[in-house]
């Protein structure tokens, strides 16, 4: 009977750590998913118009939900005639990025094509607001 | 990097507590006293008196204060290292200290001069000097520069003890492996593999860029530029070389499995991976064509029971063995690893320690040390993940490869997943070299943990180079002086 009890709390013993490793590793994955820093990608300007609008080969890290147009509360401020105060949104939804018009007066358009309701974008896609050219890449590590 | 990390360490060092590894180690510790409890409750109980007792709680207590003491090695040295190797390691070298204290002594007799010591005390003497490794590494290793620069210095000393074993080495158990100095005897096959990652972990830091181009064609395969593809075919001869002449056949695999892995992690291209297993199949239908002992392995794989006397017992007990154990085991020391005072699994104590371990701790018990070898492959690749250049990346990897492919290889032999091999189940077999050498690649990863650890300084450029480069930059000086 101790015997068993025994043999019990030892199988007991080794699961008991095996969860404390767990809690553990769970711990460090999510410290490690809330390191800032850790961009998701990042918009590269391809042609720009020059004067006041980003200069071309201007790198953006991008968050989950970045915004461009002239506005200045923008997270990518996009200071061209041509783009609307609140021009489009970039989004991060589950493992891919979405572009959506924010009903801007000239359009905005994925690889030449204007976009009418949220379209998905690949890394290497071109996004055009106002007379920006922006190229959607992969976040370098 | 502060400044404090890069200049020299003055003493004393300011202690850092690990409360994670200090937490963990408080469950192995009454744990392992449980286990002992178990097995000596047990025996007293097979002589025939019914008492709750600890026996003789030296051997215990013993491995319990060396594994605190490494933990209050790497405390007092106060650097930021991982905090779950220490413990993993810990409960995997005690489930294998349980099982050489519940064989018979007499399996293992070695003499220290007037000191004759048996299974259970040779093995607690290996793991402390394992620990030792290990603690002395998470302390003292703070550069890779020694590993990094002389990779081939290291992969020369490797072929080196690779062609000792060949010329000078004993043949035990139809291998070639054994090598003696004097007294005391090891394989370096064990060290070997270390050395081989830390090689890979050079050259394809170095020419990872290089490797993954692709100029020539294969069929529907890319393969890299010729000259890199001469160490992928070198790598496959010595693995076929050591098959041939040391008959290690667990050793090539590991080898070629290790190689594969690494590049993989280095060029992220799975054609690459698909001419190494194209090279695998070849090389084995080619053994199994040639070398009797390698058809004999495939044979008791493919069918034990044709020769369950013969050469498939050692396979046809141990899958019998697993089959006893259950969901709950035997218990400790109840298990029928021994009829009297002859092993029923011929070399349980090596080769088959993991079987041994799952009859007497059953289906949960080897779920655990299972999952304990995974906590130690995550934890290595998270090193990995986090280290600051590539060299450290591959290095973290491909030692961390080293004990999970191990692990992989063994268990799946005993469990006659794939046709077995001889190799030790890291921490739990019995074997000095083995244990040591696995601490050399846990004690590398525990430094590598370390983030403050500074990057080397950057290749000096030739001196012509150098020269001109200072030629411009007192030309600049003298220029901005004059304007």
């Amino acid at each position: 009977m101790t015997l068993w009890l025994l043999r019990l709390a030892f199988l007991a013993g080794l699961f008991f750590f095996l969860f404390a490793v767990a809690r553990i590793l769970l711990r460090d994955l999510h410290a490690a998913a809330r390191e800032p820093g850790a961009e998701l990608g990042r918009l590269v300007v391809v042609e720009s118009p020059g004067e006041d609008a980003p200069a071309a080969g201007s790198v953006f890290p991008l968050d989950a939900v970045s915004t461009m147009g002239r506005g200045v509360n923008n997270t990518i401020v996009l200071d061209d005639a041509f783009a609307s105060a609140d021009h489009a949104a970039l989004s991060y939804r589950g493992r891919e990025w979405f572009l959506e018009d924010l009903g801007s007066t000239n359009g905005t358009y994925l690889n030449s094509q204007r976009i009418g309701g949220p379209v998905r974008v690949g890394f290497g896609d071109e996004v055009t607001v106002g007379r920006v050219r922006l190229r959607l890449e992969r976040a370098r590590r | 990097m502060t400044a404090d990390a890069t200049s020299v360490r003055r003493w004393p060092v300011r202690p850092r507590p690990r409360p994670r590894e200090l937490a963990l180690l408080a469950v192995v510790a009454p744990t392992l006293l449980l286990g002992f409890a178990t097995l000596r409750t047990q025996q007293l109980a097979a002589a025939g008196t019914d008492r709750l007792t600890l026996g003789d709680p030296i051997v215990p207590a013993l491995y319990l204060g060396l594994l605190f003491a490494a933990h209050a090695i790497l405390t007092l040295a106060g650097r930021q290292t991982d905090q779950v190797l220490l413990p993993a390691v810990g409960l995997l070298g005690g489930l294998g200290l349980l099982l050489m204290e519940r064989l018979p002594p007499s399996l293992v007799v070695q003499r220290f001069g007037p000191l004759e010591l048996g299974l259970g005390s040779l093995q607690l003497l290996w793991l402390g000097l394992a620990l030792a490794i290990i603690a002395a590494f998470g302390v003292l290793v703070r550069s890779d520069t020694w590993l990094r620069l002389y990779k081939y210095s290291w992969a020369a000393a490797g072929i080196a003890l690779l062609l000792a074993v060949f010329v000078l080495g004993h043949e035990v158990n139809g291998a070639r492996l054994t090598l003696c100095l004097g007294p005391v005897c090891g394989q370096p096959s064990e060290l070997l593999k270390v050395i081989l990652v830390v090689f890979l972990a050079g050259y394809l830091s170095e020419n990872r860029a290089l490797l993954a181009s692709r100029r020539s064609r294969l069929g529907p395969l890319g393969l890299p530029p010729l000259q890199h593809l001469l160490p992928m075919l070198a790598t496959w001869a010595i693995a076929l070389a050591i098959v041939i002449v040391q008959r290690d056949l667990g050793a090539a695999l590991l080898f070629f499995a290790i190689f594969l892995a690494l590049l993989y992690v280095a060029t992220a291209r799975w054609s690459d991976v698909a001419l190494g297993l194209i090279l695998f199949v070849a090389g084995s239908a080619a053994l199994y064509l040639l070398l009797p002992h390698v058809r004999t392995r495939i044979d008791i794989w493919l069918d034990p029971w044709a020769q369950a006397q013969g050469a498939g017992y050692q396979t046809v007990r141990a899958l019998y063995a697993f089959g006893r154990g259950g969901i709950l085991g035997t218990g400790l020391g109840a298990g029928l690893p021994q009829v009297g005072d002859v092993p029923a699994i011929p070399a349980v104590h090596t080769d088959f320690a993991f079987t041994a371990l799952a009859e007497e701790t059953g289906y949960l018990g080897s779920l655990a040390i299972l999952a304990t070898y995974a906590v130690l492959v995550e934890r290595g690749l998270r090193i990995a993940a986090r280290s600051a250049d590539d060299f450290r990346a591959l290095l973290a990897a491909g030692l961390t490869l080293v004990i999970g492919i191990q692990a992989v290889i063994i268990v799946g032999g005993n469990a006659r997943l794939i046709p077995l091999t001889g190799i030790t189940a890291p921490f739990l077999s019995y074997g000095g070299s083995s244990l040591l050498a696995n601490a050399v690649a846990v004690g590398l990863l525990l430094a590598l943990s370390d983030r403050g650890v500074a990057l080397p300084p950057p290749p000096r450029r030739p001196a012509a180079e150098r020269l001109v480069a200072g030629l411009r930059a007192a030309g600049d000086r003298v220029e901005r002086a004059i304007t």
